[in-house]
């Protein structure tokens, strides 16, 4: 693209600088004619001759007609076709000569056009030489800094993937390019660096909480049996089912790219689900139905969906109403209910971690479930949607990009 | 596993009675190791102690045991290097770690340097014990057991693996998938403590707690099918610790 405005640049340039040459020898030889005019008299002059035509404009009648026509004009380049007689290229003017009678003097410029033809060939050719040239350095500095940007885009599409040692190797700096390869290297090992961080602190801090727990467990299990163990066993164990679960939304939100990804298609699993939870709910005394409609493949973490559909359905167990749906549709899948359902208004809260409307206060719950289901369609790059049935219910459903 | 089990011949160090096993335990925290390890000799095993890495792993590269219980992180040498070095000088005895750190990246770090098992703290001991003999029954496991057995069987019941039939005294039991494969996995194991987290990750695939009953309800729709309609309960529950197939 940018080569094609190169060459029509060149183009007119080269265009430019030949009429402008071309008008540079006509002054010359119009400034001549003027002086040669001025220095003799029409009547003197000799005859016509093939280098020289002067005479008085009231005598041009027996030059052919062409003379007359620029005569009228002031002067001007009179081209002669077929005329053995004379050059093919007259150049005349009007003027005064020594006598004050106004003649028309012409020459013959063959010459200084054909000086100029090959001027125009010389600037042509030189043309297409240097845009030949520039075309090919041009062309060649691109696919060098093509293949430069190439490896940028390729770090940043690794990086992005979550491959964080993905580096663009660039260690010399020779330009803008080079600059910014090496800025994001930087940028990528700071990357690197902090998720590492994050990771061994979340580490640090599941071993620092695990170990007491698993003493307190020990020490409850070392109790004498009766109730008041079994409660303090209970709670222990509620106590470190809340750990776990924050754990887990954390090393969803903490983990990148497509590792631990598999090809799962929808409808196989929520099949798999129904039979699962199917008798659960069933036994709680409400009803499960499977409904899957032409439910695509997606790319994801088997485990992660397993346990958003659990979530799912457990809140819908709990809040929900008596008529409970697991539904794939496309690329999207979730649970929907014909309870109370939730206000539009208090969505966004119901998905913050540890939030809990009031009017789930009483029933049981940690409140981390739907933040563990949205860490999970951040991780796949899915829309969690809630939404109210009709007439009345929620539905909760998380929509993969379509491929 | 099997080729490290028949070049074992020292009477002495290998199972005695029936269960009891010689065990590695690598366990550094000052109260957990002593309850873990108290509460192992209390099932009859033979226990040695170890709360230092490298100590550990010179007992395990000099000596057989049956069974290698292993905290990922103590001083020394974490849990995860003795295994590997083990697993390196091919040494086969079957290893269940213990951690703190129970994220499924770690378990799958954990399978890969040989693992059999994976069990995250905080553990009931009952959980623990469970394992222990699943892990050491799998060691001693005779033919009736291996994974190419096409018919399993148990007194007046026979679980066809191949055509997918379930009969007790000769009448055909229509099951569903998952309970097909929990009578499977308890078919496998008849006469030991089996646990709903066993059950959840094994049967289930579910290395995580669903919260909702899951286990419960399908163990009670399986013995609606092959227990209540005959004299004999074959899947008992143990409050508090899980459920035992047979006797």
């Amino acid at each position: 693209m940018l080569s094609i405005v190169f060459a029509i640049g060149m183009t007119v340039a080269v265009s430019i600088a030949l009429n402008l040459g071309r008008d540079a020898v006509l002054q010359r030889i119009d400034e001549t004619l003027d002086g040669f005019a001025a220095s003799v008299a029409a009547d003197d002059a000799p005859e016509d001759s093939f280098s020289v035509i002067i005479r008085p404009m009231s005598e041009l009648q027996d030059l052919p007609r062409e003379f007359a026509r620029v005569a009228r004009n002031g002067g001007g380049t009179v081209f002669l076709e077929n005329d053995y007689r004379f050059s093919e290229l007259w150049r005349a003017i009007v003027t005064e000569d020594t006598d004050g009678t106004e003649v028309l003097i012409a020459v013959p410029i063959d010459d200084s056009e054909e000086a100029l033809e090959l001027l125009g060939g010389v600037l042509w050719t030189t043309a297409i030489i240097v845009v030949g040239v520039a075309l090919a350095i041009g062309l060649l500095a691109g696919l060098l800094a093509q293949r430069r940007l190439r490896r940028i885009t390729t770090t940043l599409d690794r990086l992005a993937r979550g491959e964080l040692t993905a580096r663009t190797g660039v260690e010399r700096s020779s330009d803008d390019l080079d600059d910014l390869a090496r800025q994001l290297d930087t940028t990528a090992s700071e990357l690197e660096r902090l998720v590492a961080q994050t990771r061994h602190l979340s580490a640090s801090i599941a071993h620092d909480l695990r170990t007491p727990l698993a003493r307190l467990r020990a020490q409850l299990e070392m109790l004498p049996e009766g109730e008041a163990r079994g409660a303090a066993l209970e709670e222990a164990a509620r106590l470190s089912g809340i750990f776990d679960t924050i754990m887990r939304v954390a090393r969803i939100e903490a983990q990148q790219g497509t590792e631990g990804f598999d090809s799962i298609d929808l409808a196989e699993l929520v099949d798999e689900m129904g039979e699962t939870f199917g008798p659960v709910v069933e036994d709680s005394g409400k009803s499960l139905t499977v409904r899957t409609t032409s439910a695509a493949t997606v790319q994801a973490d088997r485990q992660m969906l397993v346990q958003v559909i659990a979530n799912l359905l457990q809140n819908a167990l709990v809040h929900g109403g008596s008529e409970i749906t697991l539904f794939a549709d496309g690329v999207s899948f979730g649970v929907s209910d014909n309870g109370a359902g939730v206000d539009p208004s208090q969505f966004a809260e119901i998905l913050k971690p540890m939030v809990r409307l009031d009017a789930a206060r009483s029933t049981e719950g940690t409140g981390l479930g739907l933040a563990l289901v949205r860490a999970v369609a951040d991780r796949h790059g899915a829309h969690l949607s809630l939404g109210q049935e009709t007439p009345q219910g929620l539905r909760v459903a998380l929509k993969f990009a379509e491929l | 596993m099997g080729e490290v089990a028949i070049r074992r011949p020292l009477p002495s160090r290998s199972t005695t009675e029936r269960g009891h096993m010689r065990i590695l335990l690598l366990e550094d925290d000052r109260q957990l190791g002593p309850w873990v390890a108290g509460g192992l000799r209390e099932e009859g095993h033979v226990v040695d102690h170890f709360s230092d890495g490298k100590e550990a792993l010179l007992a395990a590269m000099g000596q057989d045991f049956d069974l290698l219980i292993l905290d990922r992180m103590v001083p020394g040498l974490d849990g995860l290097a003795v295994l590997k070095s083990l697993r390196a000088s091919k040494n086969a005895t079957p290893a269940l770690f213990l951690t703190a750190l129970g994220e499924v990246d770690s378990r799958v770090e954990g399978f890969e340097a040989g693992g059999d098992d994976y069990l995250t703290k905080p553990f009931a001991f009952a959980e623990l014990s469970a394992r222990v003999s699943a892990l050491g029954r799998r060691r001693s496991t005779g033919g009736a057991d291996t994974p190419e057995t096409t018919v399993l069987r148990y007194g007046d019941l026979s679980l066809d693996l191949l055509a997918r039939r379930c009969e007790r005294q000769g009448q055909p039991i229509d099951l569903m998938a998952k309970e097909f494969k929990l009578l499977e996995y308890f078919m496998r194991r008849p006469g030991r403590l089996v646990t709903r987290t066993m059950l959840l990750e094994q049967v289930w695939d579910m290395s995580f707690d669903p919260t909702t009953s899951v286990v419960e309800t399908h163990i009670s729709r399986l013995r609606a099918k092959i227990d209540k309609p005959f004299d004999e309960d074959l899947i008992r529950t143990r409050r508090g610790e899980g459920y035992v197939f047979g006797k």
